[in-house]
């Protein structure tokens, strides 16, 4: 696995560097540095309140709406911009950087508007062209042939699982390049959890994931790097064999092992 | 209690406490059946006294004259024979002249012949301007003051306003209705009124701030305030229970501000607003206060859209045939109306109290409290199918 900072774009495709993040007067993150690779699955972990989702929801810009919520210092680069340039367009920005939540969310409407939902914001009102994007991303997400004959009813009619398929398939619709997962297991039970780790592990060559999990057996199942966050800071990072098998870091073997208070 | 081993230690020792519970508990129960008979009796006696009025024993069992023709005046007319009979003005001069000497007596009672159609127009289209000049504000600004605005110390203040808004006497919003709707409120105009506040000419016409005078527009624009903080705090409450995720998806998918409140708060909030807004409806309705100055009237013999126009020439264009329609329609928004509340007011408050002006008058209530019973139950229909459609 590559571990080259500026020599491969692929492996600094998302960017962290120095960055610092803060609600009003209290800082979250100290100083991030993070390199995020291209097509591969990056797992932050950490204790609860370690700041690995705030990390996660900046790198869409969607804590932007948390009222007093900004960056302190430090920047992220998305493929060399800096996505808190002044001149970034957010809504571009998170058209491109897919979010999936911990708890599954479909709107109250039918399943099939769920899926082109992010697609008709975007202005695409073309029937066919939806039908056909809806078909492609329903079978992304591995929910097609589940729900092929019922895309008319309520997405809320559908079992946990399925739906947050569907709130997969509807971040995927917009072929975004990079996929945030917000523990998007947490609300699961372990066979719906098995089947959205399946369906990740399929995607993993199409998106660059990143997902903020507490279970540390799926971010070894899952991820190729793991990044370990504690207090705000990143305490490692590396290939996920390396933290969980051989880390570096004190505290991270303690963490991994479930010794860390 | 006693630690002897003999004795049951659990044994109440203070009989004058438990008597004391028991009491507390039946005076609490005794004043809120005081209140549920109260409530009963009210129902009964306006279902007693209005039925014989609304209802009939024979098909179609309602006494549709009541419903569908205008107020007028009531003549009672007996003769020496000892008959009595009941008839309006036109009847009233027939049966004079029939009768001739045998007349023994002649009682006119005002506006409690016919039947109660103007008033239930009136109350209609009153509450149709209201609710939709109340729901587009309302929905408007607890949009900003959920979605857009900075929380902090201006938007706890305009909160406040809009409580205090609520505790305000009703007549004095009809006294804020006349000043502001009935004398000053802009109109387009060529001729404007002497008493205009201010002209400004538009080039095609002029801007003349001289009010709507008493109209459905005035009433209901006046009533539309005073339902307005019901609107305004219903419809935050409903926006704050769309889950916050909803928002945050929305915007994820790519979506503005405005986008997300348009296609994943709104649709979901509006069940409950609209809901709301019918119990906004049923206080509309009953207003006495904002409309006596600004929209209605104790007696008017014609409809809003019945209204007096100079009669066409025999050979008038279609033009002329279609200008008059078009202001007739217009009658609806600017004509003064009679409204079910104040024409109970007019019954029972304004002329001399007898057997036939009760009847009216109970007639009434009974089909303006049906009236409102019906909107409420709407409400609660509504509400039961679309919470079972909208969960989350």
């Amino acid at each position: 696995m590559p571990d080259s900072r500026s020599t491969d774009p692929d492996a600094d495709f998302i960017s962290v560097r120095d960055f610092s993040y803060a609600y009003g007067s209290t800082q979250v993150l100290h100083g991030i540095n993070l390199s995020i690779h291209r097509r591969r699955i990056t797992a932050l972990i950490g204790p609860s309140g370690c700041g690995k989702s705030t990390l996660l929801r900046a790198i869409n810009r969607i804590n932007d709406l948390v009222e007093g919520a900004a960056p302190v210092s430090g920047s992220i680069h998305i493929d060399g911009v800096n996505i808190y340039d002044p001149a970034v367009d957010v809504i571009a920005l998170r058209r491109n950087v897919g979010m999936v939540f911990q708890k599954y969310n479909p709107f109250p409407r039918s399943i099939y508007e769920n899926t082109v939902y992010g697609l008709r914001l975007a202005g695409i009102t073309d029937r066919a062209q939806l039908d056909e994007a809806a078909e492609q991303s329903l079978r992304l997400a591995a929910l097609w042939d589940e729900v092929k004959d019922r895309l008319d009813e309520m997405a809320t009619s559908l079992s946990g699982g399925q739906q947050q398929r569907l709130c997969i398939a509807r971040a995927v619709a917009l072929r975004p390049r990079v996929l945030l997962m917000d523990e998007p297991c947490a609300a699961l039970d372990p066979i719906a959890t098995a089947r959205i780790e399946d369906l990740i592990a399929q995607l993993r060559d199409r998106f660059s994931f990143v997902i903020v999990t507490h279970n540390m057996e799926q971010a070894k199942r899952l991820s190729d790097r793991t990044a370990f966050l504690y207090r705000g800071k990143l305490i490692e990072e590396g290939d996920t064999l390396d933290i969980f098998g051989n880390p570096a870091q004190p505290l991270t073997e303690q963490y991994v092992t479930g010794r860390l208070v | 209690m006693s630690d002897s081993p003999s004795q049951n230690p659990f044994i109440a020792t203070d009989r004058g406490a438990s008597l004391r519970r028991v009491a507390m508990a039946w005076s609490l129960r005794l004043m809120t059946g005081f209140i549920v008979l109260v409530t009963l009796a009210i129902l009964l006696h306006i279902g007693w006294k209005g039925a014989p009025v609304l209802f009939k024993t024979q098909a179609p069992f309602v006494n549709t004259a009541f419903l569908s023709k205008l107020p007028s005046t009531l003549h009672v007319i007996s003769d020496r024979d000892g008959r009595v009979i009941e008839t309006d003005n036109r009847g009233a001069e027939v049966l004079k002249k029939q009768l001739g000497p045998n007349l023994r007596e002649e009682k006119t009672i005002s506006y409690s012949g016919g039947g109660i159609l103007g008033p239930i127009v009136g109350t209609a289209l009153l509450v149709l301007v209201s609710v939709s000049v109340a729901l587009l504000l309302g929905v408007a600004s607890a949009i900003y003051l959920s979605e857009y605005a900075r929380p902090g110390k201006t938007v706890e203040l305009i909160r406040l306003a809009i409580l205090n808004l609520a505790g305000v006497p009703s007549v004095v919003f009809g006294l804020f209705g006349l000043g502001a709707f009935v004398l000053t409120a802009p109109v387009l105009t060529n001729s404007p009124l002497e008493r205009s506040l201010l002209i400004i000419p538009l080039g095609f016409a002029k801007l003349s701030f001289q009010g709507w005078d008493t109209c459905v527009l005035s009433g209901g624009f006046t009533l539309a305030f005073v339902i307005l903080p019901v609107i305004i705090t219903a419809s935050e409450q409903c926006l704050a229970a769309v889950p916050q995720g909803f928002r945050e998806t929305s915007m994820a998918l790519g979506a503005t501000r405005w986008q997300a409140i348009r296609s994943a708060v709104l649709p979901f909030a509006m069940p409950g607003i609209l809901t709301s807004s019918i119990l906004g409806i049923a206080r509309a309705a009953g207003e006495t206060a904002p409309i006596m100055f600004t929209a209605a009237l104790a007696f008017k013999d014609k409809l809003p859209w019945q209204r007096d126009l100079p009669a066409l020439a025999a050979d008038a264009s279609w033009w002329a045939h279609w200008e008059q329609s078009v202001q007739r329609l217009l009658g609806l928004f600017t004509e003064s109306v009679q409204a079910l509340p104040y024409h109970i007011y007019t019954l029972a408050a304004r002329i001399p109290n007898n057997e036939y002006a009760q009847r009216a008058q109970y007639g009434s209530v009974l089909v303006f409290l049906l009236l409102v019973a019906s909107l409420s139950l709407c409400s609660m229909l509504l509400r039961r199918r679309l919470r079972r459609k909208y969960k989350w």
